[in-house]
């Protein structure tokens, strides 16, 4: 079987500064690691992988994205492709879905993507679902494990608001994984991360993906940002620290001097 | 401007990884229990930190010294205590000299067990009487058959206990020729789970999650494959362990320095005296700008001198200016550190010198670093010789 992982990198900090002229987040001097909803993605492929079976990374970014992909390929990926080309800027979600279905095309026989269920930074949710929209195969969101495959189909658990539902699918299919609290990222070893370096890298532009240019980009999104900026800082609170039966005591003399009881 | 590798990248992400989820919050922790816990340790072996520098198939990562330097690096911002780095320094650059002058033999048996965690490898070449001079060490080694047997002791050694008790042992220099001086030194790995090793231990101002102590060597047999390199010729092949093991202490006080220094600043900007936050004061911010300044050019200078070390196992780089950078860049590393680190007690006030502030363990520690590994008078010694020649060098 062949996995296909989309992964995005995402700045480690929400503390984010805004140019207000060109309403972007400015990247400079912000650390970045891979959307922790993705490394759980690429961990569940590797849960199910066997023998034989293959796992590519794909990302759509810019060269710094490449760090993102090694690390894929230190935890287990087998190949990483960065999807890089100006026509690809300014993607909403939308022209960033058909960009990695674009890509995700050139593969005839791959049998599941998977995807985080959201990403750190912007959290819509929505490239999951597009993907499969756009491809024309079922989606399985909210995916806390994948349980098993077999004949060509797959059982996974997945997170409802009352508790979990267990879904059965045909191949191929998109699942966008959430983690469970329990999930615990690995982090690359040494001899992984060396290792990573002698596995395929390549980076694929337009032609490449040999897609339509006008669902790419700013001309392919359907969201036109109007104004970008950063929430009102929040004052900080008051924290008791005292004893519990002293706590008690002065919390309801504050909730009282302020007329909430 | 430093620049690493993409793979040196990715080692600082996992290292920084670990190091702040699993090191930094029981950091303070493994100073009051006086040990590393074992899931941290075996957390090191399984990222592949512990004798790093080891060739894969004798189970290390094979990593050049720079790469081990990053390494230490991360290990120092997370461990205000810096009993890890500590733990990995030694490992990681006494592991190079096994490495590099090890038998097969020596090295098939040790580094699978260090690399794993198992056992401790470190370095004993300290004795009671002296550290700086070498040569003024009084353990001695003799040849029995196929064997050696070595007699003395050494003193305030990193990891007694570790080797001790879990295995393994430490990289040691005696006397085989004595008449030769300097000439009749051979470097050796001696077990201290061997018959005839008797250890003590002593209790170090700070980096208290690793022992310190030293042993007894009382006819002490050992095999002839524990032998690094050509025999009588240890004083030469010990340095080369020092100058790695002083580059990454050069690294490890800067990345310490920067980051009580962040720790200062956070402080500095949300603590307000006589109605103005701490950082606008002139006193401070000024001392701030300085420290951050020097520890910069410390941490550039450490790595310059990291990859001295790798050019000149890659056939490009030059003995001689191999160890005048390696001693410049430890000279002041320790003075450099401690004086930011103690500003930035200063700074915190009450806080800054209670146990529960992470700067008073990391001043602790980082105030060894000016002794460990060869002092900074010994520092000053190698940069002059190498300035005005072995004729004028002022200990002959």
């Amino acid at each position: 079987m062949r996995f296909i992982i989309c992964v995005k990198q995402v700045p480690e900090t929400n503390d984010l500064k805004i140019d207000p002229k060109t309403n972007k987040v400015l990247k400079q001097g912000v650390s970045t690691i891979i959307n922790p909803f993705d490394q759980f993605a690429l961990e569940e492929a590797i849960k199910i992988r066997k023998e034989g079976d293959e796992i590519i990374v794909i990302s759509m970014g810019d060269t710094e994205t490449k760090s993102t992909l090694m690390r894929c390929l230190a935890l287990g990926a087998d190949r990483a492709i960065l999807l890089n080309d100006d026509c690809f800027k300014d993607s909403d979600t939308f022209g960033t879905s058909n960009i990695l279905a674009a890509a995700i095309r050139k593969f005839d026989d791959y049998s599941i993507i998977f995807c985080g269920n959201s990403s750190f930074d912007t959290g819509s949710s929505q490239v999951g679902p597009e993907l499969a929209a756009i491809l024309g195969i079922p989606q399985v969101t909210y995916a806390e494990s994948t349980e098993k495959v077999e004949n060509g189909k797959i059982r996974i658990k997945a997170q409802t608001d009352e508790g979990y539902r267990i879904v059965e699918s045909t191949l191929p299919l998109v699942i966008a994984g959430i983690p469970p609290s329990s999930f615990q990222p690995r982090i690359p070893p040494l001899p992984k991360i060396l290792a990573a370096q002698k596995k395929p890298y390549e980076v694929w532009n337009v032609e490449d993906i040999e897609g339509d240019k006008a669902k790419f980009g700013s001309t392919g999104s359907l969201i036109k940002v109007k104004k970008l900026y950063e929430p009102p800082k929040r004052e900080q609170g008051i924290l008791i620290t005292e004893e519990p039966n002293i706590a008690v005591g002065k919390l309801i003399e504050l909730l009282s001097k302020d007329k909430v009881i | 401007m430093l620049e690493f590798t993409e793979e040196q990248d990715l080692i600082r992400e996992s290292v920084k990884e670990f190091a702040q989820k699993k090191i930094a919050p029981i950091a303070l922790e493994m100073e009051k229990n006086k040990e590393i816990p074992k899931d941290v340790i075996k957390g090191m072996a399984e990222l592949g930190l512990l004798t790093c520098t080891a060739d894969p198939e004798y189970g290390g990562s094979g990593l050049n010294a720079v790469s081990a330097g990053v390494i230490a690096e991360e290990l120092a911002k997370g461990d205000c205590t810096g009993s890890t780095c500590v733990f990995y320094l030694v490992q990681a650059a006494w592991g190079y000299l096994l490495n590099k002058y090890g038998t097969e033999e020596a090295k098939k048996e040790i580094f699978p067990k260090t690399s794993s965690g198992e056992w401790f490898l470190g370095i004993a070449t300290t004795e009671s009487g002296g550290g700086t001079d070498v040569v003024g060490g009084k353990t001695t080694i003799k040849k029995d058959g196929d064997s050696f047997i070595v007699n003395g002791e050494k003193m305030y050694i990193s990891g007694v206990r570790e080797a001790a008790n879990n295995g393994g042992g430490h990289i040691t220099i005696a006397h085989q020729s004595s008449e030769l001086g300097s000439r009749g030194m051979t470097v050796f790995y001696l077990p201290l789970t061997a018959e005839g090793i008797t250890p003590t231990y002593i209790e170090d101002l700070g980096r208290e999650g690793i022992s310190c102590g030293g042993f007894s060597i009382d006819n002490v047999k050992i095999p002839k494959h524990y032998i690094l390199g050509e025999e009588n010729r240890g004083f030469y092949i010990i340095h080369e362990g020092y100058e790695y093991a002083r580059a990454l202490i050069a690294v490890i006080c800067a990345a310490a320095g920067l980051k009580s220094l962040e720790n200062g600043m956070n402080y500095v900007k949300e603590r307000n005296v006589f109605g103005k936050p701490l950082a606008k004061f002139q006193e401070i911010n000024f001392r701030l700008a300085e420290h951050y300044t020097k520890l910069e050019m410390l941490k550039r200078l450490g790595y310059e001198a990291l990859r001295a070390i790798d050019l000149e196992q890659e056939g490009k780089g030059n003995r001689f200016e191999t160890s005048k950078i390696v001693a410049m860049s430890k000279m002041f590393a320790s003075d450099w550190a401690c004086e930011a680190i103690n500003d930035v007690i200063q700074w915190q006030g009450a806080f800054g010198y209670s146990r529960e502030c992470p700067d008073q363990a990391a001043w602790r520690a980082i105030r060894s670093f000016s002794l460990a590994e060869g002092t900074r008078e010994v520092m000053k010694m190698i940069v002059a010789r190498e300035l005005l020649g072995k004729e004028l060098v002022s200990y002959k």
